[in-house]
């Protein structure tokens, strides 16, 4: 039942089909391409004979090497024409999935293809022996759900702009929501917290607005902070945080601008510290200074001095 | 919600209490060896909480019956007494804490009023002033109906002279108690609202007007009332729709037949913000601006506690200057800044309630 080694000419592979294929992107190959040049092909790819052609089951990276080395044949195992779409899908996952775990693109493109043939359960119940990875049920159904997402979430999830508990998050959101959701990540660039943070704080302020999401992403000020050409992605996630925190907490926002502001202005010098407990909650007030030796001690002691007499100082401390 | 399951404890002594809930319920009950048949019934439930509001459980009170406010920390307790005659509630608030309190939740009725008489009677030889409710865990009056307890209660407070008893209810269930001879030593207490925080968050609860007509008929049975704004719910314009309660509080109900007022704005463990997303797909109570407390709840932005409070207070102030008004776990700089004092050592709210407990209930001023 083993596929058969042999050489077969690299114009009889059809390299557009991808129907197997489970990577996402298609990587540089440059040094894939050296490599095989220097040690040679150490592990062939493998394909399916198909109406005289050959499509790739795996290896999609190895054949294009060989292209790149202008080769004309190249070693390939070719399994035999009757195998089923099933049993090249699992070829194609295991080879990948038994050499180094995949990525969460690439369980989510393996699960939605697998899922062809196979329901959440019995997903669940073969990933180990398909994934490598022990896999619950519950997981493979995020999986899934994720893997309803429209482009370009795929491809965000691959470059590392939207989480995997991001796109959980949203999935259950309307189609237009989504699509909106996906055009921010794809224009910041944001950890998961941030991500998820940024997806509550939107979510939050229109249920309690009453706004329809759609409505809120167009937003001028919101349109402003992601279309500034002039920002990379991790100032524009900055603004668009401190935007949406500014919309969803105005009275917090406002105090602590205003109290900030008095700090400022009380100018203890920048080596003492002063602020408020956190979130206002607390009645104390925090107050530390460094000093490398003793000048520095006194010159702190006397900004403090002088700002006992400072009308916003007063302010905070008796507000 | 209505009960449509039905579960006695084996252990439950059948007797005239027994058999007057299974006859006013009109359900076969269920008779199980313990709790665990209860907690799979509802656990297996696709929404354990909606389920544990339909399925009643009467067994017996394990634990402490009667046991003090666990209040929290960093926050003014008034040093309340809990009656512990059930837990969770047949009403449906989205704000209900019980519905993180309890894994899972479970409506039970702890029958046997001898129990609860004999540690009352422990409680009523201290020499000291006690104020006892039993609205903590569950509402005090939702059984009122179809058990006896609530009537038992009143009639055994009605024959001391040191204790309170407070009944907390969003009901207007109060007929059986109409008629008892009280002796003025119950305190029937309606939670308020808004009409926008009542008909949006409260399901299955009584109207405003309901529970301001409720309160009339028990003050003109003599019984003293008390109300708690709690929690108070912090929206666009909810100062005018407070005051609006106040003046109806007031078109209802003497100053001076009222015990006192409570305020206490809307906190919530982190875990019930997933429970009301989930349960009240239309509720937005989540969206203020919270912080996390010092007691690790999420309570209001505390400018905007201070600033609701004070219209608030000012209004009852109007129609009631010396009312007793006090906060439910707030800290000093909010009784500061909103009542001009702050009960900073132990027990000082409290004795500040107890007088207000002597004053209109008739309790033993020597106590104090």
């Amino acid at each position: 039942m083993s596929d058969q080694l042999c050489k077969i000419n690299i114009c009889d592979i059809d390299i557009t089909d991808e129907r197997y294929k489970i990577s996402f992107s298609q990587d540089d190959i440059t040094f894939l391409a050296q490599s095989i040049r220097l040690s040679g092909l150490t592990c062939p790819p493998v394909v399916r004979p198909v109406n005289n052609k050959y499509i790739i089951i795996s290896g999609f990276n190895r054949v294009r090497a060989a292209v790149h080395n202008n080769e004309t044949k190249t070693l390939v195992y070719k399994t035999k024409p009757e195998i089923s779409d099933y049993q090249c899908l699992l070829k194609s996952i295991t080879a990948l999935a038994f050499k180094r775990p995949l990525t969460h693109a690439q369980l989510i493109i393996s699960t939605r293809r697998l899922h062809q043939f196979l329901d959440k359960e019995q997903i669940a119940k073969k990933s180990s022996a398909i994934f490598s990875l022990k896999l619950n049920a519950r997981f493979v159904g995020d999986l899934l759900n994720i893997s309803s997402l429209p482009d370009p979430a795929l491809e965000l999830i691959h470059l590392g702009h939207l989480s995997f508990k991001s796109a959980k998050r949203i999935a259950f959101f309307e189609k237009e929501v989504i699509k909106n959701f996906l055009n921010i990540f794809s224009k910041i660039k944001a950890s998961n917290n941030k991500q998820l943070e940024i997806i509550l704080h939107i979510m939050e302020i229109t249920a309690r607005d009453a706004i329809k999401p759609e409505i809120f992403f167009k937003n001028q000020e919101l349109q402003d902070i992601l279309f500034d050409e002039n920002k990379s992605p991790g100032i524009k996630t900055d603004d668009l945080r401190a935007w949406l925190f500014k919309r969803r907490f105005p009275t917090i926002f406002k105090t602590r601008e205003m109290v900030q502001k008095k700090i400022l202005s009380i100018k203890f010098g920048s080596k003492i510290k002063f602020s408020p407990s956190q979130n206002f909650e607390g009645q104390d007030y925090f107050i530390s200074f460094t000093a490398k030796n003793y000048n520095e001690f006194a010159a702190n002691v006397r900004n403090l001095n002088n700002a006992l007499e400072n009308k916003e100082l007063k302010e905070i401390l008796n507000q | 919600m209505k009960i449509d399951t039905l579960f006695i404890e084996k252990a439950v002594p059948k007797n005239s209490e027994i058999d007057y809930l299974i006859s006013m319920l009109k359900i076969d009950p269920q008779w199980i060896e313990d709790s665990k048949t209860v907690y799979d019934y509802i656990n297996d439930a696709e929404d354990p909480i909606s389920k544990a509001k339909k399925t009643l459980f009467i067994t017996q009170n394990k634990g402490a019956v009667i046991r003090e406010c666990p209040g929290t920390s960093f926050y003014t307790c008034c040093d309340y007494t809990i009656l512990h005659t059930g837990t969770f509630c047949t009403m449906d608030c989205s704000y209900c804490i019980l519905q993180a309190y309890f894994h899972p939740p479970v409506l039970q009725y702890f029958a046997g009023l001898e129990i609860l008489g004999h540690n009352l009677e422990k409680i009523f030889r201290q020499k000291k002033i006690f104020r006892i409710g039993t609205g903590e865990y569950t509402d005090s009056l939702i059984w009122e109906k179809i058990s006896p307890q609530p009537k038992f209660l009143v009639e055994t407070f009605a024959r001391q002279t040191n204790c309170l008893l407070e009944l907390k209810t969003k009901t207007v269930n109060i007929d059986s108690l109409l008629s008892l001879d009280h002796n003025g030593k119950t305190v029937i207490a309606w939670s308020l609202n808004t009409l926008d925080i009542i008909s949006s968050e409260e399901k299955g609860t009584a109207s405003l007007k309901a529970r301001l007509e409720a309160a009339r008929l028990a003050e003109s049975k003599g019984y003293r009332i008390a109300f708690h704004f709690d929690p108070v719910v912090i929206y666009p314009e909810c100062e005018i729709e407070y005051k609006k309660v106040i003046k109806q509080i007031f078109k209802y109900v003497r100053p001076e037949s009222i015990v006192w007022i409570s305020i206490g704005s809307f906190r919530f463990m982190p875990k019930l913000k997933q429970i009301i997303e989930k349960r009240f797909k239309h509720s937005t109570i989540c969206y203020g601006e919270f912080i996390l407390g010092l007691d690790n709840k999420m309570r209001y932005f505390k400018p905007l506690r201070i600033k609701i409070y004070k219209h608030i207070i000012s209004c009852i102030k109007e129609y009631a200057p010396n009312l007793a008004v006090y906060f439910c776990m707030e800290d000093e700089e909010v009784w500061e800044k909103c009542m001009g004092f702050f009960p900073k050592k132990e027990g000082e709210l409290g004795h500040y309630l107890d007088k207000s407990a002597v004053a209109h209930c008739s309790l033993n001023s020597n106590f104090l």
